[in-house]
């Protein structure tokens, strides 16, 4: 991908995430910046960073310029690393900086005192990794950005004399239109720059890493979300673009016979299926009557469940008919619920993903879309969905998602909801009809992609058999099969 | 660590209006030699005979520094007379190392 270059040296931070961004991790014995507002999370990728090398046998020592020690080791400890043992067996150093205060200045000074320490700490313990948090505070002990400057670069060769592979954490402030000339040089100094961005959208905090620059590797160029994992940082790379979708698949059952006939044999594997209605039209219903029948398939389902607890949508189905007891039993179906606003759309992507590895369905079943929405802005719930649909589309797993519409008729500008139809193969469009004395439920399919279908709208009841259809469902014209084999199969 | 023990010493001595000095120097850095000299020359105008100079190479002995917290140097500590002062730099502006240290400039 990068032609001959030879690549350089790197440490594997073992982040999750991380260094599949960095092809491989941070560069040996080299100098990387990672920088960042207030709460972005700068000095725990640090800490893990160390911990995580502690743990490999790389010893380290962290440098704090802004918090107290038992800060840093509670701070450790809210991620499961027990530093005080660390320090103990000799992996980690703990130097707590404080920076001088009210002292008296008269002349020049240099910055050998912190570097005699740190010098100290690491020939002790024979250190491989530092970490210098906060770098910021003990830089602004000049009043001159030369002489922060050319301390920096003497900081810069005193690191590089000893082979040390350094994280410099520096905080940046949205507010000081200055902090870009004044820490340019650190960008230029450093060979790795990681940028953490920690933006609030619509009430939920979202959290970003970039990486700026690497010299002399290659390096993933978006910008990725992060959480706060129970073990530390959490990054979710995305290969993104659909080159890398799976193909759709052959037919399967939607486990309504009637169903199958009017898409022409069934939903195509691998395909995003959209079941869009009103409050109480069946679109859960039918989701699980396509789950319950990949479950007796041998297949497996993870269902996602926003919108009612798992005890909630077992009693639910089972008065339409729909068992789920067993599948679950014997793990086939596996339900994760969630309330949207318990976190934001990152942490309920890296809960499914990681729900996803560890389960590995066949089919994913989303209730609903529209619930989605709560996890703060439309922007939130629509990068949710199109990551989370894009990343199933690439392991080859069928989606079904439903969606709730609240317009009387479900219009077609509120199929999706929060507009990713183009990732959308397949919609299935419930709704109810008024007649002269009764309302009754119509089914009708919008679009089918790479499948012929039918194109009328079709009765159906809710029974405590499940769905059924009353008359006959006619299978797609001749006309329609044709159309849709010269040119529909993508 | 016989300098400590001497540095203890002077403290003693201190009560008959010693000044006792503790610099902090980094090897033979530019800053910290020009401290040095630059408070060799105050002493020499001000404390005539009255003052004791202690140096601690942070390079060598880092454990004085993590012990004294000492980040940057030249870093100056006047010991005694109490209260303690802490100076920082190469002591070049000599009224405010003056002031710092209560010493009247010159006319006592």
């Amino acid at each position: 991908m990068h032609g001959k270059r030879r690549p350089i040296p790197k440490v594997p931070t073992q982040i999750t995430g991380l260094d599949q961004i960095l092809e491989g991790g941070l560069p040996r014995k080299r100098t990387t910046l990672v920088c960042g507002g207030p709460g972005s999370g700068k000095t725990v990728m640090g800490l893990e960073f160390l911990c995580r090398g502690a743990i490999a046998g790389e010893a380290g020592v962290f440098v704090t310029f802004e918090e107290r020690t038992e800060a840093v080791r509670m701070n450790a400890r809210s991620m499961g690393w027990n530093l005080a043992a660390m320090e103990k067996a000799g992996r980690i150093v703990i130097v707590e900086a404080r920076m001088p205060g009210q002292e008296v200045r008269s002349g020049d000074f240099d910055i050998d005192g912190i570097l005699a320490i740190v010098g100290g700490h690491a020939k002790k313990i024979g250190a491989k990794r530092i970490v210098l948090d906060a770098l910021d505070v003990l830089l602004r002990v000049y009043d001159d950005v030369k002489r922060e400057r050319s301390e920096l670069e003497r900081l810069h060769d005193w690191l590089a004399d000893r082979g040390l592979t350094t994280v410099l954490t520096v905080k940046t402030h949205l507010n000081d239109a200055n902090f870009q000339t004044h820490y340019e040089f650190l960008d230029f100094m450093a060979d790795c720059v990681i940028r953490l961005d920690h933006r609030v959208v619509g009430q939920v905090a979202t959290r970003r890493l970039r990486v700026i620059k690497y010299r002399g590797s290659g390096f993933g160029t978006n910008e990725y979300p992060y959480v706060f994992g129970e073990h530390g940082i959490v990054l979710f790379p995305l290969t993104t673009t659909e080159l890398t979708h799976q193909p759709l698949g052959p037919k399967i059952s939607s486990g309504l016979k009637g169903l199958d006939r009017m898409l022409d044999g069934g939903f195509r594997r691998t395909s995003c299926i959209l079941i869009s209605g009103n409050s109480g039209a069946g679109k859960t219903t039918l989701a699980s009557t396509f789950a319950l029948a990949a479950c007796r398939r041998g297949e497996k389902v993870l269902s996602l469940n926003f919108e009612e607890s798992k005890e909630a949508l077992i009693s639910g189905m089972l008065s339409a008919g729909i068992d789920l007891r067993r599948s679950i039993r014997s793990k086939k179906l596996l339900i994760q619920t969630a309330m949207p606003e318990s976190t934001g759309s990152d942490g309920h992507l890296i809960r499914t993903i990681e729900a996803l590895d560890k389960f590995k369905p066949n089919h994913l079943i989303l209730d609903a879309v529209s619930a989605c929405l709560r996890m703060g802005s439309e922007q939130a719930a629509f990068d949710f969905m199109m990551r989370l649909v894009s990343n199933v589309k690439e392991r080859g797993i069928t989606s079904i998602l439903t969606n709730q519409v609240n317009s009387e008729t479900g219009g077609d500008e509120e199929l999706s909801g929060i507009g990713f139809s183009s990732v959308v193969d397949a919609v299935v469009q419930l709704r109810f009809v008024e007649t002269e004395n009764e309302v009754n439920r119509q089914i009708f399919i919008v679009k089918s992609r790479g499948s012929a279908h039918s194109n009328r709208r079709q009765r159906y009841v809710i029974t405590d058999r499940g769905v059924e259809f009353p008359d006959e469902p006619q299978p797609p014209s001749a006309i329609a099969r044709k159309l849709s084999r010269k040119g529909g199969r993508k | 660590m016989t300098k400590s023990r001497k540095a203890n010493r002077f403290t003693k001595k201190a009560k008959n209006g010693r000044y006792v000095f503790r610099l902090f120097m980094a090897g033979k850095g530019q800053n910290s030699t020009t401290a040095l000299a630059n408070l060799r020359n105050i002493c020499k105008e001000h404390l005539e005979g009255r003052h004791t100079i202690e140096t601690i190479d942070v390079v060598n002995d880092f454990q004085a520094a993590v012990k004294h917290n000492i980040l940057v140097t030249p870093a100056l500590i006047l010991v005694t007379p109490l209260p303690k002062v802490m100076i920082l730099g190469n002591l070049s502006d000599v009224p405010k190392v003056l002031q710092a240290l209560r010493i009247s400039g010159g006319a006592e």
